[in-house]
């Protein structure tokens, strides 16, 4: 297995969502105080899908960096199948990782629960993979098959706090689904004033509008019986 | 151990008749082989051009004591393909047709026949099967790596032949690139395959030479180059091997193999002289072989 | 829901369980699928199918209506036939009510062993005419052969009338632009082929390289493609790389796209195809259900005698293009 020095060399552009506001509200949040929801998430993993694990046993050795864009911080997966471990940092710095896949967090929500084809995200270049191709697409794979509920496992690492949360639909994939739906108002009501009339700028909204779309109509497409 | 033979494969490339029949016409004369193959492979279009060169191209080998095996299409579509086939079948008489699609397999089972490198022959069950329906010679696919042409040439059932020089055949399509890369269509190819005595070079784009366009057929940039692994191929119980037309000197080609087969020349210094009978672009590969990428060549 | 009156059936790609359930929950009539090791074409990493997990497909399909195909489609190792046997006898025990196969051995292995299996002809074998489907036909008692993506609809419907055996053709996903099973790029620049490892271009040796705006996929060492800033990538197979031929630097073999023949199902019916295939065991269970449930819909149209409705289908192709390939003369 071949590893590689990891920098944060050319993040992907975030696209504006709710999860940026998030992120950047998580900033000055030191990364151990998040590890323990991390510990939670593999500890399910290790519970409701141990097949994850087992379709990875062919990458024992395997540190997988997950970049969400968007957020303040970065993942390191290592599917050992004695000890696996999600471990959240700042950033890559003075790491060496065998691959790393980068996306706005919505997408890598997308993809673990499935609603999102990985292969198309991939070839519509709003998912970046670095490294070792197999690997992640190893890790894609069973995560996919695994058939993750985000909703189901949130509400299992969380346990009694699930409830409430899930109530107001701040887990899993529907956090974003029903917060970017109402984020062309927030945007036209902070920003949009200043911007009006200035071209360069008119041309980066619309891309950022169709990109929300995109995303949203992705989303959507799910929701259908 | 059993005498080494030499097979020359048929023209697998798109030349004018003329050349064509002379290319074999020295052969015949010259070269020190004991079989060759005739026949178009590749492209069902091209065979008349030379059809009418056959009879005579066929003598001359055969008053010189080469054994004369006629080659089949590689990739059998249409009726009239289909048709073309089943004659071949019909008409070959006494000679040993090489089968390269099974759509010819039917109308020569149960009499001796080869089965050719594009019919794929990967294990003893499929060796064994066809051997039973007649099959005395395989020529095996280029991607093969010794292991498998040692288990297979120890089942003793037909006798293996190994490609083992020239640019080797990697892949078949219904769709013509040579007509692609001049912007015309199949069947209007205006036959630009045959501007292109080797085959159509193709490159990455950084510059590196990677693959050739023989019309449909897709084949190695490289030269498949297995002089010095001709001694371990005996010890494995192979003793025939095929070397593909190319527009140099092809009876250089085989007085290098024949002497290195028969202990007169060191394989290194025949590689050296090899290097020096094709084009000077021109790089070997014996990668496959030693289960490794089919391009690497493995000193 | 799988049930379904139309005079073809739905062939549809599981890579995993969940594709497997998303695949019939969305109305496959048939699920093809394979082990987790070599015996199969999509011989993927994290991909495919335990025996433990084909018990449950199986049981799962069965269930609904559905059916299930077992793809053993390369060509066993020469030394190691067993574990192609082993593939075979323990699809036959577990249910399954088909197996896809590619090699001549195994084929009369299978058809030796197993009398009452029913045995389906893989792409891999390349049988591009009736002689040689006819071939496998008497030699194996093939009843379905899957046909190489090199034949035109009017070849399809000629090749219908003359032999005895059903008709499956793909009608979406990735296109092979070449025979398939009679290949050798792959494993010219990565020693690996789909053949004998069941793998086309394999991850292993692919490498995405971002410079700058620009990001280049590499397989084996070798330089496929360059993809601009916002331009659509596509999977660094290298018949869909660009290369440079007679001075020009362009897609080669083919443009990065997809098959998809929507708009000619009903001329395939015509022909006497008897199954539609989808291609992707190796794509997600989002496209597997999308591309199911629009394939269902088209299929379930025809059957009424109406024109399948138009789908929306560019987010989950290669390079964001499709083509009807092979099966339009005008391809070649």
């Amino acid at each position: 297995m071949q590893y590689q020095r990891t920098e944060r060399s050319r993040p992907v552009d975030p696209p504006f969502s709710p999860v940026l506001l998030a992120g950047v509200a998580l900033t000055p949040v030191p990364p151990r105080l998040l590890q323990p929801l991390f510990d939670g998430v593999m500890a399910v993993v290790r519970r409701r899908h141990p097949d994850i694990l087992e379709r990875l046993s062919a990458y024992p050795d395997a540190v997988v960096g997950i970049d969400p864009v968007d957020l303040p911080f970065v993942l390191i997966l290592e599917p050992r199948p004695d000890r696996p471990r999600l471990t959240v940092r700042r950033d890559f710095s003075d790491m060496t990782t065998t691959a790393v896949v980068r996306g706005p967090l919505s997408l890598l929500f997308a993809l673990a629960e499935g609603r999102l084809d990985g292969d198309a995200v991939f070839f519509s270049r709003q998912l970046v993979i670095e490294g070792d191709t197999e690997v992640v697409l190893a890790l894609r794979n069973a995560v996919d098959g695994a058939g993750i509920d985000l909703d189901a496992d949130f509400a299992a690492t969380l346990g009694p706090l699930a409830r409430p949360l899930r109530r107001v639909g701040l887990v899993g994939g529907r956090l974003f689904d029903r917060l970017s739906r109402d984020m062309d108002l927030i945007r036209r009501a902070l920003v949009g004033q200043a911007l009006k009339g200035v071209d360069a700028q008119s041309a980066r909204l619309a891309e950022l509008e169709s990109e929300v779309a995109t995303l949203r109509r992705s989303l959507r497409q799910r929701e259908r019986p | 151990m059993r005498e080494a033979k030499l097979t020359v494969g048929p023209v697998l490339f798109n030349w004018r008749p003329e050349v064509w029949r002379d290319f074999y016409f020295r052969l015949a004369d010259e070269a020190p082989v004991d079989t060759v193959h005739l026949g178009e492979v590749v492209c069902s279009k091209r065979q008349p051009f030379f059809a009418p060169h056959l009879p005579e191209v066929m003598d001359r080998l055969t008053a010189a004591g080469k054994e004369v095996v006629l080659s089949s299409l590689a990739l059998v579509m249409s009726e009239r393909e289909r048709d073309a086939m089943r004659a071949l079948a019909l008409d070959a008489g006494d000679l040993l047709v090489e089968a390269n699609d099974l759509a010819i397999a039917a109308d020569l089972a149960g009499r001796p026949h080869m089965i050719g490198p594009f019919v794929n022959v990967y294990n003893e069950g499929t060796l064994g099967y066809l051997a039973g329906r007649g099959a005395r010679r395989i020529c095996l696919p280029a991607e093969l790596p010794l292991e498998t042409l040692t288990i297979l040439a120890a089942e003793d059932k037909a006798e293996i032949e190994v490609q083992s020089f020239g640019r080797l055949p990697l892949a078949l399509s219904a769709r013509c690139y040579h007509a692609r890369s001049h912007n015309l269509h199949k069947d209007g190819c205006q036959y630009v395959c045959g501007q292109d005595l080797d085959g159509m070079a193709v490159d990455t784009m950084d510059g590196l030479a990677f693959l050739t366009v023989n019309g449909t057929q897709t084949m190695s940039s490289r030269y498949a180059n297995l002089l010095g692994e001709l001694g371990d191929l005996r010890k494995a119980g192979i003793h025939r091997f095929r070397l593909w037309p190319q527009s140099g000197d092809m009876v250089a080609v085989a007085g290098l193999f024949r002497r290195v087969l028969d202990g007169a020349l060191d394989a290194k210094e025949a590689a050296g002289r090899l290097a020096d009978l094709v084009p000077p672009d021109v790089e070997f590969a014996n990668g496959y072989v030693h289960g490794r990428e089919g391009h690497a060549f493995v000193a | 829901m799988a049930a379904s009156q139309s005079p073809v059936e739905l062939v549809c790609p599981a890579g995993t369980p969940a594709a497997l359930r998303a695949a019939i929950d969305a109305g496959a009539d048939c699920v093809y699928l394979g082990f987790r090791d070599e015996t199969n074409a999509r011989n993927f990493p994290g991909l495919n199918f335990s025996r433990e997990e084909l018990a449950e497909g199986v049981a799962y399909a069965h269930a609904r209506g559905g059916r299930v195909y077992v793809a053993i489609n390369t060509f066993p190792r020469a030394g190691h036939p067993e574990i192609w046997h082993r593939a075979v006898d323990d699809a036959a025990r577990l249910g399954v009510d088909a197996v896809i196969l590619a090699d001549l051995g195994l084929c009369d292995y299978a058809a030796r062993k197993h009398p009452d299996l029913r045995l389906h002809l893989s792409v891999q074998a390349s049988a591009s005419s009736a002689e040689a489907i006819r071939f496998y036909h008497e030699a194996f008692g093939i009843r379905r052969a899957v046909l190489p993506r090199v034949l035109t609809v009017s070849e399809i419907a000629g090749l219908g009338a003359a032999v005895p055996v059903e008709m499956e053709v793909f009608v979406f996903g990735g296109l092979c632009v070449m025979a398939e099973g009679r290949c050798a790029l792959s494993s010219y620049a990565t020693g690996k082929s789909p053949n004998m490892n069941g793998a086309c271009s394999p991850a292993s040796h692919v490498r995405y390289i971002e410079k700058g705006d620009k990001v280049v996929s590499q397989l084996g060492g070798f330089t496929i493609n360059t993809f601009g800033a916002g331009e659509p990538a596509g999977y660094p197979t290298l018949c869909k790389g660009r290369f440079e031929a007679n001075g020009r630097l362009n897609y080669l073999f083919e443009e990065p796209t997809s098959l998809n023949t929507l708009s000619i199902l009903p001329e395939m019916i015509a022909a006497g195809v008897r199954a539609f295939k989808i291609e992707g065991r190796q794509r997600g269970r989002a496209y597997v259900a999308n591309v199911v449930r629009s394939f269902r819909q088209a299929v379930d149209a025809i059957a009424r005698g109406e024109t399948p409705p138009d789908m929306a289908l560019e987010d989950i192709t290669e390079g964001g293009r499709q083509t009807a390939g092979a099966y339009e003369r005008s391809w070649r």
